[in-house]
């Protein structure tokens, strides 16, 4: 690429920066915005429905203010950002909010953020505990009550071929962020951490139609670099919840490491699975939800009877992308106060120890002023790694 | 003949050696008083004139610590935690755990024969801990930090706190003040509550002997001694356990230049 022509990471880097730029342009063209906080929340029945899903963010270098006048500190400093910046009305293009059963602090704060926001739409996503057959049946159920409810918002029928048109639309995306991961398995990666985060982050806050688009251009951009600008370094893995910023990568990233692989919320988690197409889609989407995105509230069943049996089926798909990435070892980042990493952690400190995968365990405040105070942990665990 | 510096930026004090062929030539230690870049300078100025050379004379920087990215001299910069271990590693070549008292946190570590780090474990992000709170009793009962050590030492009845938070257990002594408990016994009361957070942490970690403590908190023979005391097995302290990263640092500058 010469100099003279615009780079897509350029405009990725403008709605990274000002999130919800494009969002607020639709909406002034009259298209609606749906806003959901957790990636329980079935996508494509909000664009099946006609409006366009946005993932709320929060801000780590915006102090929590309004949100702490109205929710107590006990909630994890993500979820309360996330508020924050809604309280705030950030995201006054909204039209509603969805929010799923994806840990207490979303079932207990729902009320909170229903009674505090001025949307005209809320609805709450009831997602079930565990994971056997009736519990297929149950969310089918309740993916049905969540389609009649946005019918009735939207005024317009949900139709099984908007769904199945939608359904492909994500599986799109899927697969094109599956092919932007393959640049990082290189050594050193095409791409760095840091502008995977990006892209992802603001994949979430577009339309999927723009979303596809935009990575179309993302992937032939990188796949133009012939050579990485990356220097040699330990590859590492990231496991955690939601990392909607870009901070403790680019701690990673001047500490001498890379980011190669995660299993995080707006990573691997959610843009691996597929959904499966043929069927009927509520099931197939029910399916999908529940059954693929592989996230501490979801207690599945010890099938194995032993505990590294157990750990080995929960975290099975941990170990294939620490092997298919060629990671050195493995960050595992919790927010403090957020009970369903934090009461997985010693089961996953024993997984990853049983895949031989160093790992540095973080607990973090989402503040981008104590962030750089993981710096001595990170440079002494890459030190470690040589 | 090779000269080499180690700059070691800690959030209280900041520490510096100059290294030559021969061992060390000269070291000095001033607060970095919120200007990690100018601490820096003043260090290396003072190092230089202790050798008798000039900058251009030295070989190599490493620098180290919390404000080691400030340090705008240095060739290359290494984690305190690999410094500390290589410097205890040349003084004390017996030990596997080390102990690290900083004002910001307290790091626990298990090194290998040749000095690496190959396990480490750190206290929290707040001051629950860290040598932070000693500096806050200190000031609370307007007493030298540097005489808390031998005061505790001679306490004949501790008091016992049980808050492993700073601002509590400064809230805490206060209230024991009124309830005229002697200076010494709330010391001690101190290094005892410290010694079994620091504790904790060793054994999260697990232990293998010998175990040495450093950093600033080391130079406190109160605190020193609760943990021992604590643990039940003597803990070995270097000459001056508060310059063992920057030495680190130094020999880690001086191991680049020799290949």
């Amino acid at each position: 690429m010469n100099g003279k022509e615009k780079s897509i990471l350029d405009t990725v880097e403008k709605y990274y920066q000002d999130y919800g730029f494009r969002a607020r342009e639709l909406n002034a063209e009259g298209r609606k915005f749906i806003g959901y906080t957790c990636s329980f929340v079935p996508l494509e029945m909000i664009t099946a429905a006609g409006c366009i899903p946005f993932r709320v963010r929060g801000n780590i270098h915006e102090p929590i203010t309004t949100g702490d006048t109205l929710l107590e500190t006990i909630v994890c400093p993500y979820y309360r950002s996330c508020f924050d910046m809604s309280a705030k009305q950030k995201y006054d293009f909204l039209s509603g909010l969805v929010i799923p059963h994806g840990c207490d602090s979303m079932v207990r704060s729902y009320s909170v953020w229903s009674y505090s926001l001025p949307y005209s739409y809320f609805h709450f996503v009831n997602i079930p505990t565990v994971c056997s057959e009736s519990s297929f049946e149950f969310f089918s159920a309740e993916l049905n009550t969540f389609r009649k409810s946005l019918e009735k918002f939207t005024g317009k029928r949900i139709t099984d071929d908007a769904l199945a048109q939608a359904i492909r639309a994500y599986n799109e995306y899927r697969d094109k962020v599956r092919a932007l991961y393959e640049f990082r398995k290189s050594d050193p990666p095409l791409i760095a951490g840091s502008e995977v985060t990006r892209v992802l982050t603001v994949g979430s806050s577009l339309p999927i139609s723009e979303a596809n688009v935009l990575l179309d251009q993302v992937l032939a951009e990188i796949g133009r670099r012939e050579k990485t600008r990356l220097k040699k370094g330990p590859r590492l893995f990231i496991d955690g919840a939601c990392i909607d910023n870009i901070e403790l990568i680019k701690l990673v990233e001047e500490s001498g490491g890379h980011v190669v692989a995660d299993a995080l919320c707006n990573g691997a988690r959610d843009h691996f699975p597929h959904t499966d197409v043929g069927g009927d889609p509520v099931d197939a989407l029910s399916r999908r939800y529940l059954g693929k995105i592989n996230c501490p509230k979801t207690y599945r069943e010890n099938k194995e009877g032993t505990f590294e049996g157990d750990t080995a089926v929960r975290f099975g798909d941990i170990g294939a992308y620490a092997r298919e990435f060629k990671v050195d070892g493995a960050i595992l980042y919790v927010y403090k106060y957020c009970d369903p990493f934090g009461f997985e952690v010693p089961a996953r400190k024993a997984y990853f120890k049983s895949i031989n995968v160093p790992l540095l365990h973080l607990e973090d405040v989402y503040s981008g002023g104590t962030i750089g105070q993981l710096r001595t942990r990170i440079q002494a665990f890459l030190e470690m790694m040589g | 003949m090779l000269l080499v510096l180690g700059i070691d930026i800690g959030s209280a004090s900041s520490k510096g050696i100059v290294l030559g062929g021969r061992g060390v030539l000269g070291s000095f230690e001033c607060p970095s008083g919120g200007d990690f870049k100018s601490a820096a300078g003043r260090i290396r100025e003072v190092l230089l004139s202790q050798a008798g050379i000039s900058a251009e004379k030295v070989s190599r920087t490493v620098a180290t610590g919390y404000g080691s990215k400030l340090v705008s001299f240095a060739d290359d910069s290494k984690s305190d935690i690999a410094c500390h271990a290589k410097g205890v590693s040349s003084l004390l070549p017996s030990v596997r755990t080390v102990v690290d008292v900083g004002d910001l946190y307290t790091k626990v570590f298990r090194i290998n024969g040749d000095g690496s780090v190959h396990k480490f474990l750190l206290s929290g992000k707040c001051a629950g801990g860290s040598g932070r709170i000693l500096q806050v009793m200190a000031k609370v009962l307007r007493v030298k930090v540097e005489e808390i050590g031998e005061l505790s030492l001679k306490s004949e009845k501790r008091i016992e706190f049980n808050t492993g938070c700073a601002v509590f257990a400064e809230s805490e002594a206060i209230s024991r003040i009124s309830q005229e408990v002697k200076k010494e016994d709330l010391i001690a009361g101190i290094h005892r509550a410290l010694a079994a957070q620091i504790n904790s942490l060793v054994e999260r970690l697990g232990v293998e002997q010998e175990v040495a403590m450093v950093g600033g908190g080391a130079r406190d023979v109160g605190l020193v001694h609760a943990l021992r005391e604590i643990r039940g097995h003597g803990i070995l302290v270097p000459q001056e356990p508060h310059m063992t990263a920057a030495l680190g640092a130094a020999l880690f500058a001086m191991e680049n230049l020799s290949g």
